[in-house]
This record gives structure tokens, C-alpha cells and sequence, in this order.
């Protein structure tokens, strides 16, 4: 949903310009696919002006045609502009005003074209007034946080997909491992990590949590694996 | 008179007699103060540990209420407010970083006065201060809330929504940062508060056919996500802060007389400044604690002792916060319509519970309305009486590296949401949010109105709806109906008042001292 992940600047002068390129770029490449998106469903007309207005601003920024004052307010603008489309695309389908009764479909379209409106002004505000650049994007601990928790959501009940005719699996390991493993996954994104005191707090965080959840609150978790 | 004693005397019955037989049945044990405690005393600790805010503890604790009675659990989640802002002080007076955004302030003195060998005194007028407005604002938390109620019984859906959508308002222009940005946070909540089925039709909304979307958007996957999973992927990235606690033994807590003089009138002052700005919505405990210290500056005979241990200074912002903390759940129980962010979870925890709030939770459910404020005051006795004494204990919780601390968020969180509903997908979905909080603040967008949006919005459609229904699709009748029509133009003034550029310095001015 939140669409228009935007890289970080890496500095001042000539390297702006290479970011406004990317960002650019990753604004086009979304706008295209909601109007891509726009296409399947029908009814939407309004919906397809805005993402290709989306994508146009897009290509603008990146060949450089308009300077971008503030990229916080621009890119952010953007993202909402696209949440609001798609979230009119999404609605489009549903039934609206019937006589003096709102259907389904009113309030969600009344309030994306509010979310739109906005955006679009924070949009063209940060075109025009002067803003900070986008902090840069640390990987190592917020990615690393992220692939914990995917880890522990993937291995409490176990998953299995079958991508082109190949099937992938994690088995069900239940609570004492999966939490074991996700306290691991997420301590290595701090740069201080020490092994032995990681692997101690990991041991003793389990069992705290089997202690509170299982024996205190009485949840029925599976605690070891099926052998 | 009689009337709000009888009510706090039903509320004090709730909160010590509804006891469960311990021990063969025999050892009455009073769950209810327990959870108080419970809720205190985790709430001091979060309160004392920078980095893990109160938002993100609520949010964090709200799927292991869910399994207690509503009433424990509730008073259990306003403990972890209050006693935040006990533990908040405790961090910005010895390490000069505050534990809570809302002791900011408190460290230009406290931590000035702990250099001065005063650290005791410091603790113990912030305890005194806290306890004091703790116990006016629960008096006016119960005085308010039949009043109040009674009018918003009086109000149709057009009022409700009008009220809604002040209240809104206000809060964006509370906040910190762009107004303009505030309202599509609220605009972004309200959207995301519509996936899944229609209340009047059933018919699926934005779910994009996906099952799991079907009954909406879980709130506890939004909170978790963007208050706790985001706010720790942003301390990561921040560099690790070194936390140089005053090491002297601190001898002597109890301030001295000149001490109890100097602050009485601060206190005071504090409470009645912090009780006001707590039942504005969007105010909240923040802003309490800046407007009383600069209030307290600006009064002062000698300005230019504050910052080098004035003990006024820690006297006003402490006493304003908790008493702000308090009255900000005025709003809620007696319109239904949360202030802050911190509300918006209570919302969510009572929604969770079954209990629909607002003005008839007070007539339909007196034991929780009246016990919930009783046990505000049981828990600031609790916490003035336990705190003190345990000042050395916290002080050693400090020692724990946040490299230890935010794994076990992590994990704890993780197992949290998914025993909701045994559900890895909401883990998933709150990963996600966890990634969209880091976003936004990367963009200078605020969450909490989102999350405010997010709550009020299946009220506000549904208040909405039937207004136009009964004025027959007439949308003026928002502003043909008196009272409905004054909230919408106070709404309105709002706006236009905070757009102004002399205003809006101001404001940038206030949030960045």
C-alpha cells in the first residue's frame, strides 16, 4: 500500500540528479501498473487520468524538466495520490447513492477523492517550496527486523507454496523455535551483537515468553515441532 | 456532591471487591487492584526505558488483555498511561534523556538538579506533583463525566458526525508538524477503516478478494505495526545514544521545606493547565508539559533560573502531564471520541471487549465507567507509595543495552499478534505496517492521526449515513441543525487559524524548543 518507496539521496548537486532519476522512475513504473490496473476493472475513468497524471509526473521528475524543492513532500504527496486511486479503482464496482440512501460504495469514493485532492496539493507543494531532503535508508537493522518476523510468522503454523510446479515448504516448528529463531534473525541487525550473551537473552526470552503466554494466559500454542 | 461521591464510592467497590478466591477459596484476592498495579508498574518502566514509547506498550499489551475481564483490562491499559508519566521523570532527571516524550522538559532542570546533588529532591517533587494532579484530574474526570454525558445523549448522528469531525480537526492541529498533512493522515485512516465488509449491506469492500481482508483490517495489526515494529526500525537506525546516569547515590528523597514551597504554586498551576489541555483532543500529555514550563518561565520573578535547576521547572511540567494523561480520557468516556493516540488504543481495546463507547457506557455499564476512574486514583497512590523507593531498581533497568531489549519487543509482539487469532497473516499485515510507519515518518508524516482516523472511522460513516438518510439526501442539514452547525464553524476556524503564517511559525516555534 505504500507504494513509492523512494531511495535515499546520496548528497547535493549532480547526485540529486541521478536521485530524482530513480525516484522518478519508481513513480512511472507505479502509476503504470495502477492504470494497468485501471484497465481490468470497469468504471473508471477517473481513476485512469489520475494514474496517468501519476505516472506523467513521474517521467517529468525524472528527466530532470521539473526541480523537486522538497522530496518529502513531493514523493509523499505522490504516494497518497496513488493510495486514493487505487482505493477508487478497488471501489469502483461497488453499488453508490441510491435515492437518499449511501450505498456501499459512496463514503470510500467520497473520502479517496478528499485523499487525492490532498495529495495532490502536498504534491505540488513540494515542487514549489523549499524542504529537507529524504533521510537515507538504512538495510542492515530494519531489514533484518523485517526478516524476523517474517520468520517467525512463516514457521509458527509452517507454509507451503507451490511456485511453478515446485513445491517449497517451511514445516511447522511451533513456539519455542520460532521465537528462538526470530529473537536471533532480529538481534543480528544491531552492529553491537555479541554471540554468546545474544544466544543467552534469546534462551531466556523464550522461555519467558512459553511462561506468560502458554502457562499464564493459557493460549494453546504448539511448542515443539511435529516430529 | 453527594452524587459524584456515591459514584466514586461504586467505582472504589469495582476496583477492591471484585475479587477472585485464592487459595482454596479462602484468600480474597483483588484482581482488580492488581491489574491497577500491574498497569502502573509496567507502566513505569516503560516510562523509565527511552526508546519504547507508551502508544507502542499499549499496543503491544493489548492482545494479552484480551483474555481478562473488561474492567481489568482496561484499568490495567490506563495504568500503563499514568505511571508513564511517573517513569518518564525518572530517566530525565539522572540521565538527562527523556524516558517519555512527554518529560522532555523536565530534563532542562531535573537533570540540572541532579548535577547539583539534588537528584532526591527532583524525584520526589515530580512524584508529589504527578500524585497531586492525579488526584484533581480523577475528581474531574468523574465530576465531568455525567454532565457531559447527558449532553451527548442529546445529540442526532449529524451532531455525532459534526462532533466527529471537530474533534478530528483539533487534533491535527495539536499535533506537530503539517496541518495539511495531518488531514490526509486522517483521510488515510478513515480509507483503510473501510476495507472489508459494509456495515449496512455486507458487501466486501477493497478487499481485493483476498479472505484475510474480508473483516477488515485488524486494529491491533495498524497499531502494533506502525507504533511498535516502526518505532523500533527507527531507533536502529539512529545511532546508539550513550546513557551517562548520574552515578552519585542519591541520599535524601525528601525535598525540603523551602522546596514544598516553592513548588506548591507550580503544581497547582501545572494541574489546572495540564487538566485543560488534556480534555482538548490532540493535546494530550505533550503539549501539557511545554505549555506549563513555558508558562511557569514566563511568570517567574527571576527567568533566568530556570535551566540551571529551577525546581518549579520540574514541578509545573510534571504535575501537567499526569494531570493531561487523566482528563484526555474525558473525551473518550463520555462522547466516545478519542483525543490522542494513546485513546485511540483504548478505543480499540474496548471495541475488542465488546463495549461500544461513548455516552452510554456510563448509563449501560456504570461498574467499568466509575471503576476505571476510581482505579486512576488507587493507581496514583500505588505509584507515588512504590516509586520512591524503587528508584534504585529502574535506575538499574537502564543498564540494559537496547541491543537486548528490542529483539524481545520484537518476538513479543510477534507472538502477541499472532495469538489474536492464531493468525500468521496478521503477523504479516503488521510487518507490513511496520514498513509503511517507517515511511511515513521518513516523509514527515505523523501516524497517530491515522491511527484516530482509523478508530473513528466505522462511527463517523455509519453517524453519517443515517444523517443523510433521515434529511432525505440533503447534505445542508449539517449545517441547518444549531449545534451541528456551530462544531463544523469552530472546526472550520480551526483550520483557516492554523493556516496562517503567524500561527503556523508558532507552532513550528512551540514543537521545536
Amino acid at each position: 500500500m505504500s507504494q513509492g518507496t523512494t531511495p535515499s539521496p546520496t548528497g547535493t548537486g549532480f547526485r540529486l540528479h541521478t536521485y530524482n532519476l530513480i525516484g522518478g522512475a519508481i513513480v512511472v513504473v507505479l502509476g503504470l501498473a495502477l492504470l494497468g490496473y485501471a484497465f481490468l476493472v470497469p468504471n473508471t475513468t477517473i481513476p485512469k487520468l489520475l494514474a496517468a497524471a501519476v505516472a506523467l509526473s513521474g517521467i517529468v521528475v525524472a528527466v530532470g524538466v521539473l526541480p523537486v524543492q522538497s522530496p518529502r513532500d513531493f514523493y509523499g504527496g505522490l504516494a497518497l495520490v496513488m493510495l486514493a486511486t487505487l482505493a477508487l479503482i478497488a471501489s469502483a464496482e461497488l453499488p453508490g447513492q441510491r435515492g437518499f440512501a449511501f450505498g456501499p460504495g459512496t463514503a470510500p469514493r467520497l473520502f479517496s477523492f478528499l485523499l487525492a485532492a490532498l495529495g495532490a496539493t502536498i504534491t505540488v507543494g513540494g515542487v514549489f517550496t523549499e524542504g529537507p531532503p529524504i533521510e537515507k535508508y538504512k538495510i542492515r537493522g530494519p531489514g533484518l527486523v523485517i526478516v524476523g518476523i517474517l520468520a517467525f510468522a512463516a514457521t509458527i503454523r509452517g507454509v507451503s507454496v507451490t511456485l511453478f510446479g515446485i513445491h517449497l515448504g517451511l514445516p511447522q516448528l511451533g513456539l519455542v523455535p520460532a521465537t528462538f529463531l526470530a529473537f536471533m534473525i532480529a538481534i543480528l541487525g544491531s552492529t553491537e551483537m555479541r554471540w554468546i550473551e545474544s544466544l543467552i537473552a534469546a534462551s531466556a526470552m523464550t522461555l519467558f515468553c512459553v511462561l506468560l503466554f502458554v502457562h499464564l494466559l493459557g493460549l494453546p500454542f504448539q511448542l515443539w515441532p511435529n516430529f | 456532591m453527594t452524587e459524584l461521591l456515591s459514584h466514586l464510592g461504586q467505582g472504589m467497590g469495582v476496583v477492591f471487591f471484585h475479587s477472585v478466591y485464592w487459595l482454596f477459596g479462602v484468600i480474597p484476592l483483588p484482581l482488580n487492584v492488581l491489574y491497577c498495579l500491574l498497569g502502573a508498574l509496567v507502566g513505569t518502566l516503560v516510562g523509565v526505558l527511552p526508546g519504547i514509547g507508551t502508544v507502542a506498550t499499549i499496543a503491544m499489551l493489548l492482545p494479552i488483555t484480551f483474555g481478562l475481564a473488561p474492567v481489568g483490562a482496561l484499568i490495567m491499559l490506563a495504568g500503563i498511561y499514568y505511571g508513564a508519566q511517573y517513569g518518564g521523570s525518572t530517566t530525565s532527571v539522572l540521565v538527562n534523556i527523556p524516558g517519555e516524550a512527554t518529560s522532555v522538559i523536565t530534563c532542562l532542570d531535573g537533570h540540572q538538579m541532579a548535577r547539583q546533588g539534588r537528584a532526591g529532591p527532583a524525584l520526589s517533587i515530580a512524584a508529589i506533583g504527578s500524585f497531586f494532579a492525579g488526584c484533581v484530574s480523577t475528581v474531574l474526570v468523574a465530576a465531568l463525566g455525567a454532565p457531559l454525558t447527558s449532553l451527548a445523549l442529546l445529540f442526532g448522528p449529524a451532531e455525532y458526525f459534526s462532533l466527529m469531525v471537530l474533534g478530528l480537526i483539533f487534533a491535527v492541529v495539536l499535533a506537530k508538524g503539517s496541518v495539511l498533512k495531518a488531514v490526509a493522515m486522517v483521510l488515510t485512516g478513515l480509507l483503510l477503516s473501510m476495507v472489508g465488509s459494509d456495515l449496512e449491506t455486507g458487501a466486501g469492500r477493497m478487499t481485493f478478494d483476498i479472505a484475510e481482508l474480508a473483516d477488515g483490517i485488524g486494529f491491533a495489526n495498524i497499531a502494533m505495526g506502525v507504533f511498535g515494529f516502526a518505532e523500533i526500525i527507527r531507533n536502529l537506525e539512529l545511532p546508539a545514544e550513550s546513557r551517562d546516569i548520574v552515578q552519585a547515590k542519591i541520599t535524601g528523597l525528601m525535598p525540603t521545606r523551602k522546596d514544598l514551597i516553592d513548588s506548591a504554586g507550580a503544581i497547582v498551576r501545572g494541574t489546572a493547565l495540564g487538566s485543560l489541555l488534556g480534555i482538548l483532543p490532540g493535546g494530550g500529555a505533550v503539549i501539557a508539559s511545554f505549555a506549563a514550563y513555558t508558562f511557569e518561565k514566563k511568570i517567574s520573578k527571576d527567568p533566568s533560573r530556570f535551566g540551571r535547576g529551577a525546581i518549579e521547572g520540574v514541578a509545573a511540567p510534571e504535575s501537567a502531564n499526569n494531570a493531561a494523561a487523566q482528563t484526555s480520557f474525558i473525551p473518550l468516556l463520555t462522547l466516545g471520541i478519542p483525543p490522542n493516540a494513546v485513546m485511540a488504543l483504548m478505543v480499540g481495546a474496548m471495541t475488542i471487549h465488546g463495549i461500544v463507547p461513548g455516552p452510554q457506557v456510563m448509563t449501560k455499564q456504570p461498574e467499568l465507567f466509575w471503576g476505571m476512574i476510581s482505579s486512576m486514583w488507587i493507581g496514583n497512590l500505588m505509584l507515588v507509595v512504590i516509586n520512591l523507593p524503587l528508584v534504585g531498581v529502574w535506575v538499574s533497568l537502564l543498564r540494559v543495552p537496547y541491543r537486548l531489549l528490542y529483539p524481545s519487543i520484537i518476538v513479543f509482539c510477534c507472538i502477541g499478534i499472532y495469538s489474536i487469532n492464531n493468525s500468521p497473516t496478521d503477523v504479516l499485515i503488521s510487518a507490513l505496517f511496520g514498513l509503511i510507519g517507517f515511511w511515513l515518518v521518513k516523509h514527515d508524516f505523523e501516524p497517530a492521526p491515522m491511527l484516530l482516523g482509523f478508530v473513528l472511522g466505522p462511527l463517523m460513516e455509519e453517524n453519517l449515513r443515517r444523517a443523510m438518510l433521515i434529511a432525505r439526501g440533503d447534505a445542508s442539514v449539517f449545517m441547518t441543525r444549531p449545534i451541528s452547525a456551530v462544531l463544523l464553524q469552530i472546526a472550520f476556524a480551526l483550520l483557516l487559524v492554523a493556516a496562517t503564517p503567524k500561527i503556523r511559525e508558532r507552532r513550528e516555534v512551540i514543537f521545536v524548543e
